[in-house]
């Protein structure tokens, strides 16, 4: 008897009706790309520029994410459809800003960190289109389009001026390098969302999910408040030069600090509201009671809110003001861009315990519309497949790179030790599942830590490590 | 039982050719590596700030485990060293059995394997030429490559794609010991330090790593360095205009620039950085003698110039950044913000020289003991160096060539699957006659099935077509007579 094709294609069920959100989530993006328009053509100056073409990029993105998560709670396979379309034309928005910006600068946007967020962006969307439609894994734009709506946010209070390189930044291997760190860092990504969802699928306790993602923030807040708490109460942070467009620097990479006066309290309240839920979830586990679960939620939903609360007060009192200094006289203004990783941190943190909070309300029709979690666990190893060649073909283009430009090609430089630890890591992964045949929740396990090295890789290293990396 | 003094290395072989051991070595490789980024290293952070950050004691002991330059420790090369004795022996281990996969593939298949095999089809034939004629114009128009086992009397089919791919791993694993031994290379025989030259210096000395000197069997002349800027006066680029000296003949020159260094022998030279060496270049100065006509003339450090027969004057000091006590001129900083310049006049016949001074920030005209000459100053240069990195590193060819083997392993082992297929004409479980196809592939099971199922189609195509062609024919001849007929 013959065996007919299997169609290894995940199909999601059919869900009927739902043009409410569609026609809502149209109406919002013809708005706001309307008075965009206005706004655009009363300012003057060019409408394909590079800040307009983000800002098109922007809606479009939300207005898919808001479709995929829509979706997400209620399945209906429509949206996916227009979810898709929506994050087809950001893209390429996307690519045309991008295009923009190389054409004006002369030179692939890769120099500081807002040129990084602009590819990294980039890359996450065209990520999102390939994993949709030629793995099927419809779901992923939830998590990759808020993603992607975040970081141009954050963009937008970053400076964003074209900078002229220093020396050693100007070479080809560098665009080559940095492109295939910019690919490999978001397959890496991808990869994480997948082992997240094979866990969902696979019935991994939201229990321990709430207590993960109660110790994920709460180590956010651990880590600003032992680093900037300041005597009193004040949280000390990076001052800004407006004029040259750089943090204030005291001298060779030491920076001047000026303190917020009670930002540090509202810190601490935040880090210990985002450690109840778990402290409540040891409270279940050691005295056996479920009813301490509910507690934990609740708490999470709290912690969410004040989260929400130090955000905004964050962002109103760093952004435009001057403190004073405990090192120097005097005040000294500061500004959001000299604290992008505090500010990347919190919005982290709020939006971990919004996924969370989705996991916890709408779990089961998540589970319903997630592929089988064989499918998952398989296309985890493929994108893994897909991002460790990616990393290895980074490092050996860094190392080339650094041999022309600092006549080494392995300084044991913290970035370039942690981008082999990564490497180390990922080759593990696949180590333990060809010739382990490790699978399932184990595998899952490794690819989520693999990206929690990546990240530490990526942003762990420039902050905590300072050397010859210290461009972006 | 006797001691078997054998049993020693194969004891050894054991515990290094097995997975575990490796990734426990891996393991330690990443916790010391990660130790090496959190605790300060020396030599790169001075020694001062190392006693500010660690206590005394802890110094003591982080020193003492080499905890300050740990990838230069013996343990951290001892660790290194084992993980590619574990790779190595691992490769030993298995590629027999590998090779043997390779070099004698197994193309007959016999009824337990047909049995086993869980990607099979079976399709009914008339007869076992036809059968596998129709396999074999299937698997071609597929663009598989068939081939005909003939054993006695009984004839199959073998078809295979990318044997290679079984050999992808070794093919990683030794590009990564090539990576591993170039390195290696580089540790013993390598080095890497720094020359700093001003314009028109020749030197062949340079400083290592270590703060020991090197001398280079060559010499490096300086003709000319530069800095270009940006608009907004951030340096853009550093340019170097450098000659290769030996044997006081030149042998080769090249223009370097950040990113593009000279190369000689081995050795390659860096343009790492640019800048000011605190010392002056040249001063001019407009020399008035008491009676007659002003003149200009440029100073040298410690080189005399001729004013008239009787007189020279030399430039004999220059301090950046001065600062008077007790009627005496000293310097305070490098930085040129308050220069003092000492000039000696000396007259023809006296052994005594009189001393001029000019703080240009005050006063451009010189004070001082009477001279029958008074200098005023015009302009200076200041002096310059280029910071060449230099490094020789014999074993990058092995880096680099083990960079290129290790893409081309990956791409083969991640996206050249190794696909089999096996057709064969015989009975079923019935006794009927069927052909039947099986197949099989290393990895990526999902996408062959659907190639399998592919080429089953394909078959079933060929066999039908092979049955209704003598019909069809026949019907055909039927038609056209009928048609000549009218």
């Amino acid at each position: 008897m013959a065996t007919r094709a299997r169609v290894v294609r995940m199909e999601t069920p059919a869900a009927t009706g739902g043009n409410a959100l569609l026609v809502l989530v149209g109406l919002g993006v013809a708005f706001l790309l309307i008075t965009a328009l206005l706004g655009a053509a009363k300012a003057g100056g060019s409408l394909f520029n590079e800040s307009n073409l983000l800002y098109v990029a922007l809606i479009f993105y939300a207005g898919a994410g808001a479709l995929y998560m829509g979706f997400g709670v209620t399945g209906v396979a429509k949206y996916v459809k227009f979810a898709s379309m929506a994050t087809a034309i950001g893209f390429i928005a996307n690519t045309l800003a991008v295009g923009h910006r190389w054409y004006m600068a002369g030179r692939p946007p890769f120099a500081s960190i807002y040129e990084m967020l602009l590819s990294f962006v980039w890359t996450v969307a065209a990520l999102t289109l390939i994993t949709e439609k030629k793995f099927g894994v419809k779901i992923i734009g939830s998590i990759t389009m808020p993603l992607a709506v975040v970081c141009v946010i954050l963009m937008q209070l970053l400076p964003s001026e074209v900078r002229p390189l220093v020396p050693a930044l100007q070479s080809t291997w560098l665009h080559v390098h940095v492109t295939l760190a910019m690919l490999s860092y978001a397959a890496c990504a991808v990869s994480f969302a997948l082992a997240m969802m094979f866990l969902i699928k696979d019935r991994f306790p939201t229990e321990t999910f709430l207590a993960l993602t109660s110790a994920l923030v709460g180590a956010i807040y651990i880590a600003v408040v032992a680093t900037r708490f300041e005597k009193w109460g004040g949280l000390s942070v990076t001052a800004w030069d407006a004029n040259e467009k750089s943090d204030v620097f005291l001298g060779r990479g030491v920076r001047l600090f000026v303190t917020v006066p009670d930002l540090g309290w509202l810190f601490v309240m935040a880090g210990v509201a985002a450690l109840v839920p778990l402290v409540f979830y040891a409270l279940a586990r050691v005295q056996k009671n479920d009813a301490y679960h509910g507690i934990a939620n609740k708490a999470i939903f709290i912690g969410v809110l004040l989260q929400v609360v130090v955000l905004a007060a964050f962002v109103f009192r760093v952004r435009d003001a001057s403190y004073p200094s405990p090192y120097q006289e005097g005040l000294y203004p500061t500004s959001l861009a000299a604290s992008p990783f505090i500010l990347g941190g919190l919005v982290t943190g709020v939006f971990a315990s919004l996924l969370y909070l989705m996991l916890l309300w709408r779990r089961s029709d998540l589970e319903a519309l997630l592929p089988s979690s064989d499918a998952l666990d398989r296309v985890t190893y493929k994108t893994i497949c897909v991002a460790f060649p990616l990393l290895t073909g980074m490092i050996a283009t860094g190392a080339f790179w650094a041999n022309r430009t600092w006549g080494s090609y392995w300084s044991w430089d913290p970035k370039e030790t942690w981008a082999a630890i990564t490497w180390l890591v990922y080759a593990g992964y696949l180590h333990m599942r060809i010739t382990r045949g490790w699978r399932g929740r184990r595998a899952a396990y490794f690819a989520i830590l693999g990206f929690a090295v990546v990240i530490f890789t990526f942003l762990g290293v420039t902050y905590l490590l300072p050397g010859l990396h210290a461009y972006a | 039982m006797g001691f078997d003094i054998l049993t020693i290395p194969k004891r050894f072989f054991k515990a290094f050719s097995n997975l575990r051991t490796g990734i426990v070595l891996l393991l330690l490789v990443v916790i010391a590596s990660a130790l090496g980024t959190f605790i300060l290293q020396r030599p790169m952070t001075d020694a001062q700030k190392m006693q500010t950050v660690y206590s005394p004691q802890t110094l003591l002991w982080l020193d003492r485990l080499s905890l300050t330059d740990v990838f230069h420790a013996w343990w951290f090369l001892t660790l290194l060293g084992l993980l590619s004795l574990s790779i190595v022996l691992v490769s030993i281990d298995r590629f027999p059995n590998a090779w043997r996969f390779y070099a004698r593939p197994y193309r007959k298949t016999d009824s337990h394997f047909r049995a086993a095999l869980p990607t099979k089809a079976e399709l009914p034939i008339k007869n076992a030429a036809d059968g596998l004629n129709a396999g074999e114009r299937a698997l071609k128009k597929l663009r598989w490559p068939a081939e005909r086992i003939v054993d006695g009397n009984q004839s199959s089919l073998y078809s295979e794609r990318h044997r290679f791919s079984v050999m992808a791993v070794y093919v990683i694993h030794a590009s990564l010991l090539l990576i591993f031994a170039g390195g290696i290379i580089d540790g013993l025989f390598g080095y890497s330090g720094f020359l700093m030259l001003q314009r028109g210096e020749t030197g062949n000395v340079i400083e290592l790593r270590t703060g020991a000197k090197k001398v280079l069997p060559f010499s490096i002349k300086c003709y000319e360095a530069g800095q270009e800027n940006y608009a907004d006066g951030s340096p853009r680029k550093w340019w170097s205009k450098l000659a290769v000296v030996q044997d006081g003949k030149e042998l080769e020159s090249k223009e370097i620039a950040v990113n593009d260094p000279l190369v000689h022998r081995g050795l390659r030279f860096y343009q790492a950085s640019y800048g000011p060496t605190g010392k002056v270049e040249g001063v001019k100065v407009i020399a008035t003698p008491n009676e007659g006509a002003a003149r200009e003339i440029t100073l040298r450090m410690n080189e005399p110039v001729e004013l008239d027969p009787s007189t020279t004057v030399t430039l004999a000091e220059f301090i950046p950044d001065f600062f008077i006590r007790d009627n005496q001129v000293f310097k305070r900083s490098d930085d040129v913000v308050n220069p003092a310049i000492r000039l000696q006049i000396k007259k023809a016949g006296s052994d005594q020289a009189a001393i001029q001074w000019i703080f240009p920030a005050y006063n451009p005209v010189s004070q001082g003991q009477d001279a029958g000459y008074q200098f005023e100053f015009r302009d200076m240069q200041m002096g310059y160096f280029t910071g060449l990195e230099v490094s020789h590193e014999p074993g990058q060819w092995l880096v680099w060539a083990g960079c290129v083997l290790m893409g081309v392993g990956l791409f083969v082992a991640f996206y050249l699957v190794h696909m089999r297929l096996w057709v064969v004409a015989v009975p079923d479980a019935k006794g009927k006659l069927v052909l039947w196809i099986g197949g099989h592939a290393n990895k990526n099971k999902d996408r062959f099935e659907q190639k399998f199922a592919e080429v089953v189609d394909g078959i079933r195509e060929e066999l039908d077509r092979a049955s209704a062609a003598p019909r069809s024919a026949h019907n055909e001849e039927a038609e056209l007579t009928l048609v000549a007929v009218k």
